[in-house]
């Protein structure tokens, strides 16, 4: 008798949260799809750490994820619009942000990271960009790091919205500044002549933003339990293994 | 110098080729609606119609005034800020809009120069033949007009073919979209993008071929 009630339960609450589930509206998620190996594209197909995770957490919390790439500089724009959900391309978390959005708990944690043309004994550290034409990604911030630096004014800042490894490795720039593993990456892969120039020189924490409303709190909370299974089933150091060969996803 | 990866060219051949409808499809529809709004606005500029001309005059003097990077932005990033509903206009519709806008104000300009263009004396002939203003635009007006707007208006045309590249900003993947995030991907620029510079070329080119064919069949009663 005990056991036909639990089964009878069970039943009914399976038959209840099967159109739960099925009605669930997929998590839009905004990316560059330019950020060797957080997001990129090869032969059509959008991969990277970045992508992994987000599916990751679809399954988890049984969301189908749709991407949606433009340019980064437009991707926060899409988000404050309600055009995406969240943006998946390693955001950092800053003061200025957190005005405007609300972050989940972080998911990588990294450092900035000055990066030179291969053979530059100029530049060993940041402390070495006074004077120099320095590359950062538009919007990122990258850019903000480096204004906050004492000596910002004597540091040219160029942004780019994408493509700016190359233009270090021609020498249009004298160095980039990206985060860490990002940039490790790019050297190890790509056959581009860069080489990173002394130590990371601020720690960053990434985490998804979401838009500070009711769906967006909602959503974020979903996702933090996700990522909090995720954490303890080891499937984010995994997948961090997998593009890193190390475990970035914690602190 | 690295070498040129050629192997890469040819495997991204098939993948871009597949944005390429996209972006046809992009040009095709605003070309479609700019030239639909061009004539109207051309013939109320040519009619002089109260309101409605002082109305084209501005338009025409916005969207020509400004570049079509900043109207895409407006559209897309802009309204939705003002009035959240608009959000329901994407990428896709932001870009066509922007293009139909942008183009159909230079293309009013050149069809109503074209309407201007034709002799006064055509006019007069028809009148006293004791044509009705509509029969005069239809039968005498607009096709010699078509004749000399022909040129221009597959100038611009082409020019939208290539301004569908500016989609990418509004998170549209189409051709250059495409391009760029292949591109990201490998490290590879010059290979990738040249094979995005070719297709836009061979595009063109066919269209070049279409507007040699339209004007001889055009220009068939002026032979001589």
């Amino acid at each position: 008798m005990k056991t036909l009630l639990i089964n009878t339960l069970l039943l009914v609450s399976l038959l209840a949260s099967a159109p739960l589930l099925a009605q669930k509206e997929p998590l839009r998620v905004g990316m560059s799809g330019q950020y060797f190996p957080f997001t990129f594209v090869e032969q059509d197909e959008l991969k990277g750490f970045d992508v992994d995770v987000m599916n990751a957490l679809g399954k988890e919390m049984g969301r189908d994820i749709q991407y949606e790439t433009a340019n980064f500089s437009g991707l926060f724009g899409m988000l404050g619009a309600g055009r995406i959900d969240t943006v998946a391309n390693q955001i950092t978390i800053t003061e200025e942000r957190k005005k405007a959005y609300i972050f989940t708990d972080p998911y990588v944690y990294d450092g900035a990271q000055v990066v030179t043309k291969k053979g530059n004994t100029e530049i060993q550290g940041v402390e070495d960009l006074k004077g120099k034409t320095v590359a950062v990604n538009l919007g990122s911030n990258f850019e903000a790091l480096l204004q906050e630096l004492p000596y910002a004014d004597q540091i040219n800042i160029k942004t780019y919205e994408s493509n700016l490894e190359r233009d270090t490795a021609l020498g249009r720039v004298d160095a980039f500044v990206m985060d860490r593993v990002s940039a490790s990456q790019i050297i190890k892969e790509k056959p581009l002549p860069l080489e990173l120039a002394g130590p990371t020189f601020s720690q960053i924490t990434n985490a998804y933003p979401f838009r500070d409303n009711e769906t967006g709190r909602a959503l974020r909370d979903e996702v933090n339990k996700a990522l909090e299974t995720l954490r303890n089933n080891g499937t984010l150091a995994t997948i961090s293994e997998k593009w890193f060969g190390t475990d970035i996803t914690q602190p | 110098m690295d070498v040129l990866n050629v192997e890469y060219m040819l495997g991204l051949v098939p993948v871009l080729l597949k944005y390429l409808p996209l972006t046809l499809q992009l040009a095709g529809v605003g070309m479609v609606l700019a030239l639909s709004l061009a004539c109207l606005f051309a013939i109320v500029r040519v009619l002089r119609i109260p309101v409605l001309n002082q109305l084209t005059i501005v338009f025409i003097s916005f969207f020509r005034g400004t570049p079509l990077l900043v109207q895409l932005f407006l559209f897309y990033y802009g309204l939705p800020q003002l009035v959240s509903a608009l959000t329901v206009i994407d990428g896709v519709t932001a870009t066509i809009m922007g293009l139909t806008m942008h183009f159909s104000a230079y293309m009013a300009e050149s069809i109503r120069a074209a309407i201007v263009g034709v002799d006064r004396s055509q006019t007069e002939a028809a009148l006293s033949i004791g044509m009705t203003n509509s029969q005069l635009m239809r039968r005498i007006v607009l096709p010699q007009a078509t004749r000399v707007a022909l040129p221009t208006l597959m100038n611009y045309f082409i020019d939208m073919i290539k301004a569908t590249s500016l989609a990418f900003t509004l998170g549209v993947t189409e051709l250059m979209g495409a391009t760029q995030k292949e591109a990201a991907g490998s490290f590879l620029y010059f290979e990738a993008f040249i094979v995005a510079a070719v297709m836009y070329w061979i595009v063109v080119e066919l269209l070049s071929k279409l507007q040699n064919y339209l004007e001889i069949r055009l220009n068939k009663a002026y032979s001589r």
